[in-house]
Order: structure tokens, then sequence, then C-alpha cells
């Protein structure tokens, strides 16, 4: 944290926590500790939408859970706040644990249509277990004592406002450790994910937990706040509101879910206030129309493009005027705000200011004195007690439908060798990595891999135990930084617990900064230190297969799979990824190089296999097969050598 | 026993409109792999519409339905223009999901502020005596339901398979770019996939109309559960949702009979999750192997 946001954030505590000393209207008061509620489940929202990726229009009923988990321990147990607000935070979380369950096996829409279910069937469950809840009655909720002291209102506001600054804290430290980062890769490239050793879904499963934590105290907290809570609530549109928050607000920053909880607890107050409405609605248009004209004579955009929103916003102007009453048509308007923020402010508000101010999200600040010298080049060296032949596939048959990807091929890859694999397009070579990598899980066959059978583990696992791999089609998680991604490598470095990294105990402290100071280093061996702080979308390509080079040699392999690494690259370019290859082997690292630029194959290959519609063709010294004619029948096509081609 | 044949016969005649709810996911997923989240509105505006058109304008039931078939192609158009075909076009998933829930609650807004809050009774167009079959009371209601569900679908199928428009149709599911290469206006089929999705929303609504009542929140549930039976029944298999409705139809009026009307909705939800949660593509759908 920099001195400067240091200050910022002691003066808002201040002004915040303050503010029931300066004004005694309850009404406020409450309005803002609402708001900090929100911003609790804004917090673990964002979890899962802004770095999962995920759609989740279940927190309404995660939130319900917290609300009624404490409500229900207070009404038949009288259980005091210490009491319920760690059993809100258990419950939810257990519950996040079983929404995670489908969500580790669908995306996208089906995903959001799960989270749907799951918070339709906790309404209906609420509603219908009245032995527990009520039902529809609701319950009622005094305000909490602490330490034999009943809360009022305003004490009651401090202990909000000191769950939601710890929870700030919490958040952001999680968001900036191994775990953060673990959540944001499964967003960038899942499959990627998995073979860095960060199994997707593990970490699905902890971001559901941890969100629906956060849900869950924010819930208990909301249940003392209204001191009133019933299931309707805790509806569809309240989660729409939730997403509609962070978006608006804007994705990935505490900022945005500050601001985003900010807007949904005083929009509804807004449309209650016709007039105040009729105000806000011309200073809006007048705003959007101003913007839209500066934005075209800028040529940021075209006047078509600028037509919707201003005629948009003028007709809300003019609607305001027409209704006498805007409450009935509050879901209206958040459904018209809900498309805007959609098409035209996707980014949310902290992405379009820093949009428009030109200001980067801060480089993740790192103490250079804090990072600790890596001596050498940063590689670990391999393993000597491995076996002669580290990997051993025997028989290896993949089939899709009636296509033989692979066909009962074998290949044995010797301990420190360099070893090609080649074969025009579609002979199954990349299917070959995806199987040895645990991506496909072949039809027939063995794989051994260090004395150890590979066939059916999962993809997380096979990459622990020593095997990395780049991607033909680059798999970078492009929203990180060069350093993130190859951070997301060193995961496996990190023995630090949830709490540790909460805490900021010396352990977590001492792996983070040993990572950062390794991941540097990797970044610099590939030539890419001075774009360490660049977000991986927007390097060259070239560059892109150097950093997934470096994040594969990050995961310490004894094996590294190189799926085309020289594709796209220039001339010199090729020169060094030669030189890197080379360096790698020095190490004692065994490498499998699938590659369809024969200069490079035939230079620093030891041995050289040849796949043809999945069959092994050919196998030798990369000369002997180059000559090989049924290799050239491949390549070039049979006429010339066989006579008949099949 | 007579109850359980009872309940079955119920059950079939709301399977059934979960499956016409459920063919229009189908048919929006097939064109465009995008699925319209504000479909149960979809119905409830049909079926408020066509409540309109017969108790306002005092319209016959029969004539009502062309009319709101018409109205059901416009608004999902209108769906298309608004919510998905600028999604698509910045290949955002999120930007589409978000803002066919967004116009789903503006709809609901809408037809709140039109209709009242009130839940109304659609006037049956059939007489409302029941006809006595194997011991089980049936509305003749229920039969026409089934008739309407299975013809609308038959229609459709038809259409697909025979007309050059419905080649375009299954062109554009099959490979988006390549039709659009054989000179598709693969836009103009996602909206017309849209309007039609609608449609069958629309007609679905007026055909339960009479067998439930009629307000802006019946379709929340409704759209849900027949994505539930979308889902059961697989994404891409006709057979699929019909077997899919029926089963889910079945469930619900049994466990709203045995054990509480207030959880009737939980069984397909249930059956929801457990489906995404160990067969993704459904009972009867197809794996997609995952290329990397």
């Amino acid at each position: 944290m920099t001195r400067r946001s240091l200050v910022l954030a002691v003066v808002g505590l201040v002004f915040v926590g303050g503010l029931p000393l300066a004004v005694h209207n309850p009404y406020y008061i409450h309005l803002v500790e609402t708001i900090m509620i929100y911003a609790i489940v804004l917090f673990g929202l964002d979890i899962v939408v802004g770095y999962t990726g995920q759609v989740s229009l279940g927190h309404a009923g995660l939130f319900g859970i917290g609300a009624y988990a404490a409500g229900v321990l207070v009404m038949k147990l009288a259980a005091p706040l210490w009491l319920t607000l760690p059993a809100a935070i258990a419950v939810t979380a257990g519950f996040g644990a079983l929404l995670a369950l489908p969500a580790l096996r669908v995306t996208g829409p089906y995903l959001a249509m799960v989270t749907l279910a799951f918070g339709t069937i906790i309404q209906i469950l609420i509603n219908e277990m009245t032995f527990l809840t009520e039902g529809p009655l609701g319950i009622k909720i005094a305000k909490p004592s602490l330490f034999g002291v009943k809360l009022g209102e305003q004490e009651f506001y401090w202990v909000v406002l000191l769950m939601m600054v710890l929870s700030l804290v919490f958040v952001h430290r999680v968001l900036r450790s191994q775990l953060g980062r673990a959540f944001e890769a499964l967003r960038g490239s899942p499959v990627a994910s998995d073979c860095m050793g960060v199994s997707v879904y593990r970490y699905k499963v902890y971001a559901f937990v941890i969100s629906a934590g956060l849900a869950g105290l924010a819930g208990a907290l909301y249940g003392y706040s209204e001191q009133y809570i019933s299931p309707n609530t805790y509806n569809f549109e309240l989660t729409v509101l939730f997403l509609l928050a962070i978006i608006m607000g804007g994705r990935k920053t505490r900022t945005g879910a500050l601001l985003g909880a900010t807007i949904i607890v005083l929009l509804p107050k807004l449309l209650d206030d016709v007039e105040l409405f009729r105000y806000v609605a011309v200073t809006i248009a007048v705003v959007v129309t101003a913007g839209a004209v500066v934005w075209v004579q800028r040529g940021k955009t075209t006047w078509r493009a600028a037509a919707i929103p201003v005629a948009g916003s003028i007709a809300l102007a003019g609607v305001s005027f027409v209704l006498e009453t805007m409450t009935d048509w509050r879901l209206s308007i958040f459904g018209l705000i809900t498309l805007f923020v959609v098409y035209y402010l996707q980014d949310g508000i902290v992405g379009f200011v820093r949009g428009v101010l030109d200001l980067r999200p801060r480089a993740e600040a790192f103490d250079e004195a804090r990072v600790a010298p890596v001596i050498g080049d940063a590689i670990a060296n391999a393993a000597r007690d491995m076996p002669d032949e580290l990997l051993s596939a025997r028989k290896v048959l993949m089939q899709f439908g009636g296509l033989k990807a692979l066909n009962d091929v074998d290949l044995v890859v010797r301990r420190g060798a360099i070893h090609g694999l080649i074969g025009p397009n579609g002979s199954g070579k990349s299917t070959m990595m995806n199987v040895l990598t645990g991506i496909y899980v072949p039809t027939a066959g063995q794989i051994e891999f260090a004395g150890h059978s590979v066939v059916g583990r999962s993809s997380a696992d096979i990459a622990l135990s020593g095997i990395a791999r780049t991607f033909q089609n680059v798999q970078l998680f492009g929203e990180m930084t060069a350093l993130q991604n190859v951070m997301v490598g060193l995961h496996h470095s990190f023995a630090s617990n949830l709490a540790e990294v909460a805490l900021h105990l010396p352990r977590y402290r001492r792996e983070d900064a040993q990572a950062t100071a390794r991941a540097l280093a990797l970044l610099q061996f590939v030539g890419l230190a001075d774009l360490s702080h660049e977000e991986a979308r927007n390097l060259p390509y070239g560059k892109q297969r150097l950093l997934e080079i470096a994040r594969a040699l990050a995961l310490d392999p004894q094996l590294l799979l190189l799926d085309e690494p020289a594709a796209g690259l220039t001339a010199p370019d090729i020169k060094v990824l030669l030189a890197i290859i080379a360096k790698i082997r020095d190490h004692g690292i065994t490498v499998i190089l699938i590659e369809h630029h024969m200069d490079v194959v035939m230079a620093i290959c030891d041995t050289v296999s040849v796949l043809d519609f999945g069959q092994k063709i050919a196998e030798g010294q990369p000369a002997a097969v180059q000559a090989d004619a049924k290799v050239i029948e491949a390549y070039l096509g049979g006429q010339a050598v066989s006579g008949q081609a099949a | 026993m007579q109850i359980l044949t009872q309940l079955v016969f119920s059950g079939i005649a709301l399977g059934m409109i979960y499956a016409v709810i459920a063919f229009g996911y189908q048919l929006t997923f097939a064109t465009s792999d995008t699925l319209n989240f504000g479909q149960g509105d979809a119905l409830m505006l049909g079926a408020l519409v066509g409540l309109t058109l017969v108790e306002k304008l005092g319209l016959n039931y029969w004539l009502m339905i062309p009319l709101v078939c018409v109205f059901g192609v416009l608004q999902g158009a209108l769906v298309e223009r608004i919510g998905v075909r600028p999604a698509l076009k910045i290949k955002s998933e999120f930007g589409w999901i978000m803002s066919t829930i967004a116009l789903g609650i503006i709809f609901k807004n809408v037809a709140e502020n039109v209709w009242g809050r009130d839940d109304l009774k659609f006037p049956s167009p059939l007489p409302e005596s029941p006809l006595h079959f194997l011991g089980a009371n049936i509305l003749p209601m229920e039969i026409l339901v089934v008739v309407g569900a299975v013809g609308m679908m038959l229609a459709v199928e038809v259409f697909n398979r025979r007309s050059i428009y419905g080649r375009a149709v299954v062109a554009t599911f099959n490979d988006r770019d390549a039709a659009k290469l054989m000179g598709i206006n693969t836009g103009l089929v996602i909206t017309f996939s849209y309007a039609l999705s609608s449609l069958s929303a629309a007609f679905a609504g007026v055909l339960i109309a009479p067998l439930t009542l009629t307000g802006a929140t019946m379709g929340a549930v409704l759209g849900l559960k027949a994505f539930a039976v979308a889902i059961i029944g697989g994404l891409t298999s006709g057979m699929g949702i019909i077997l899919g409705g029926v089963i889910l139809g079945i469930a619900e009026t049994t466990t709203g009979f045995y054990i509480s009307t207030g959880y009737k909705d939980v069984p397909g939800l249930v059956l929801l999750l457990i489906v995404l949660a160990v067969k993704p593509a459904g009972l009867f759908g197809k794996t997609a192997i995952k290329k990397v």
C-alpha cells in the first residue's frame, strides 16, 4: 500500500466511522449500514464473477441462508453475536460448497441456470420449512448484545463497519495471493490452470466457499440490521441487483464493489422521490449527450453507436416527467440500467474512469529489497534418481467415435533427451500431448512416467508429478501480467493456507517473496524481464510463446512438452528459442518437442518419432528419420515412392 | 390407483407445456448457442396478451391464438435485436445472459404495471366438465394442451427438415461460420430462431392459461423448470424434451399431492442440479469433445 492510498483509507475510515456521531438520524445510519453489508456480499461475489468469471445467480440465496442461520440461532437458542456470525459464515460456506458441485461440471449459461435453480430452491425451503424458519411469517431479531452490553443502532453500525473493513482486508489479501491468482487463472484458461498443477475443480470450490462465507456474514449482519427477516427478501431481483452492482461498479476492484453497493442501495430511494429523480435523470441525459459529443469528436465512436445511449437517457428523462410515481417502475429502470451497463460500461464505473483518465491499475507493488536474489538461472535441476526410461507409452489408443486419433502408439522417452515428435497436420501429435497430460484419457494402453502410471489421473496431479507443457494455441492467462502468469506456475511452491494468507504470517511472506524472485528470474531467462508487468494478452505472439515456456519451467518439471514453440516466431527469435531449449536440457530436464520447423528439429533433437494418421511410422536419429521413405511419403504424398497412396 | 392415474394425466399435460418452452430454448441454442433467460416472461406476455384479446376485445379463443403467435414473433425478434445480437457481436457470454435477464425483468415489470399484480382467471374455451377415462378425470383442456404442444413442435420440425429456410436454420446450427460463407444470412436466421422460440412460448402461454391462473409472475418458475427439462432431455434432442417434460410434470403433480404443493417446484430443480452435476450433456444429448 502506498502512502497516499493509506492516507485516503484512513480519512475514509474516520469519515464513515464518525458518521453516527455527526448524523443522528437513524434513517441515514441504517442506509450506510446497508451499503456496507451489501459491500461484503459484493466482495465475495466479485471473487466468483470477476475473478473466476462464472455467473452466479445464487448469491441472494446464500445471503438468505446467512440471515436465517443467524435468525434461527437467535430465535431457538438465543445465541450471542460471537456465535451467530461464525455459525452463519460456516453454514453458508457449506452451502457454497454444495453449489460448487454442479459448477464443477458446467460453466456459462448452464451455471447461471444452476445457481438460479439453487436460489429458487433455497427460497422455497425457507418458505416451507416452517418448523425451523417460521415460513412466510419471518423471524424477528433484536439487536445483539456484546460483552453484556446491548448494542444500539450506533454501536451496531460500528460492528458492521468493523466487519466490512475486515472483509475488505481479507478479500484483498486473498486475491493478491496465490489463491487469487489461481482463481483468475481459471477464468483465463481452465486447461492451462490444470496443466500448471492448479486444479480447476479444487479452486472453483474454494472460490465458491469463500464467496459464500462472505455472503453468509453479510446475511447475518443484515438480519440484525433489519431486525426482521422473511423469505421474500432473498429473491431473483436481489440476485440480479448484486450482479448489476458488481458489473456497474467494476469487476476485480474493491472500490467498484463499494461503489456498486452504494448505487444499488441508494437507487431505490432515489426512485421513491420522483422530484429528485427528475433532476437526476435530466443531469444524466445532459452528461451522456455531452459525453457522446466529445467522444465522437475525438473519433472514439460514431454517431450511430452513440445514438442509442443518448436517445435512451433523454427518453428516461422524458418518462420521469410523465410518470407520477416511479416506484412501480423500479424494476424496469434496473433492467434498463443493466442493459446500458452490459453494453456501454463493461469495465464498470471504475474501469471507465481509469480508461478516461488513462490510469492503469497499479502494478502489483513489490519491494525490491524484499525479493530474495536467485542464484543461477532460476531453473531447477531435474532429479537424478529418475528411471532411464522417463516416459514410456505402450499401445496407446485414443478413439473419438470412429476416428482413431492415436492407434497403438508406442513412445519411449529417455531421461535427459530432447525427443522430437513430428508428423503432418492431423497426425495425432497434439492428441499425444493431451493424452500424456491427462486432458484426454486414452481409450486403451498404458503410460508410465517415472515409474508410475499416468492414465486416469487428473491433469493437475500429472502436472505436479513433473510433466509441464506449452500449448499449440497459446493458453496464457490473458488478463494477468507476465509475472503473475509465471507465478501461477509457481503455485506448487506455496504451502501457506488461507489463514496465513489473510494474516500475512511469516511463512506466506517468505513464500511470496521467494516466488516473486523466482518468477522474475524465469522471465529474465526467457528474455521478458522488462515486460513483467505487461498483461499477457498485450504481448506480441512470439513473446507469448516464450512466456508459456517460462510458466511451464516454473513448475520445476522433469519432463517438458513443447507444442510447436517455434510457430509464428521470426528467425532471430528461433535462435533464442534454440538456446533456451539447449539450456533447459543442460539442467537435466527431458524435452518432448513437437515442431514443424525441420531445421529446429534436426538441430537439437536426439531422437525423432514420426506420426502419421495416428500411427508411429518411423523413429530414430534425426538424419535417419529424415531419409526414411515412409516419412517422405507421409509429408510429400505417396506416388513418387510407393506408387499408390492409401 | 385412481388418484395416481389422475396425477399422471395432469402431469403429462403439464409436462407438454414444459416441453414446448424447452423446445424454444433448443431453437435458439441451436442457431446461436444462446438462451433467452426471459423465456418464461415471453410465455407470461403471450398469456396476458391473449387474455386481453379475449376479454377486452371479445375475440374468440381460436382466433386469438394466431394473433398471440404474431405477438410472440415480434417479442422474440425484439429480444434478439436488443439483448442478443450486440452481445454476439462483442462475443460476450456474460453480455447476453445479463441482457436477456434484464429484458425479462423489464417485461415482467411492465406486465405488473399494465395487468396488475394479481393473478387473473383465463376463460376456458372448452367445457370445464371433466371426461372420464381409466377412472380418472381429464379436462378437455388438458387434451388440447397435449395435442397443441405436439402439433406445434411437429410443425416446426417439418419446417426445418423440408423447407429451404429450415435448411438454413439447420446449416447455421451445424456451423455458423460455414453457413455464413455459403451466403446464408445467419444474423437473420438467429433472429428468426428467437422469433420462433418466443412464438412457441407465447403459444404455450395461451394453452396453459385456462388451466392455471394468469399473472405477471407466472413465467419465472415455468421458464426455469422448462430449462430443467431442456437439460434433462439434452439441448439437442427433440424426443428428449418430450420425455423430460413428462417425467418432470408427473414428478411435480405427485410431489404436490403426496408431500405438499409448496414443494412441487423442488423435484424439477433438484433434478436439474443432479443432471448437470452428473451428466451435463443431458440424458439424451451428445457429449462434446473439448479441443485444446
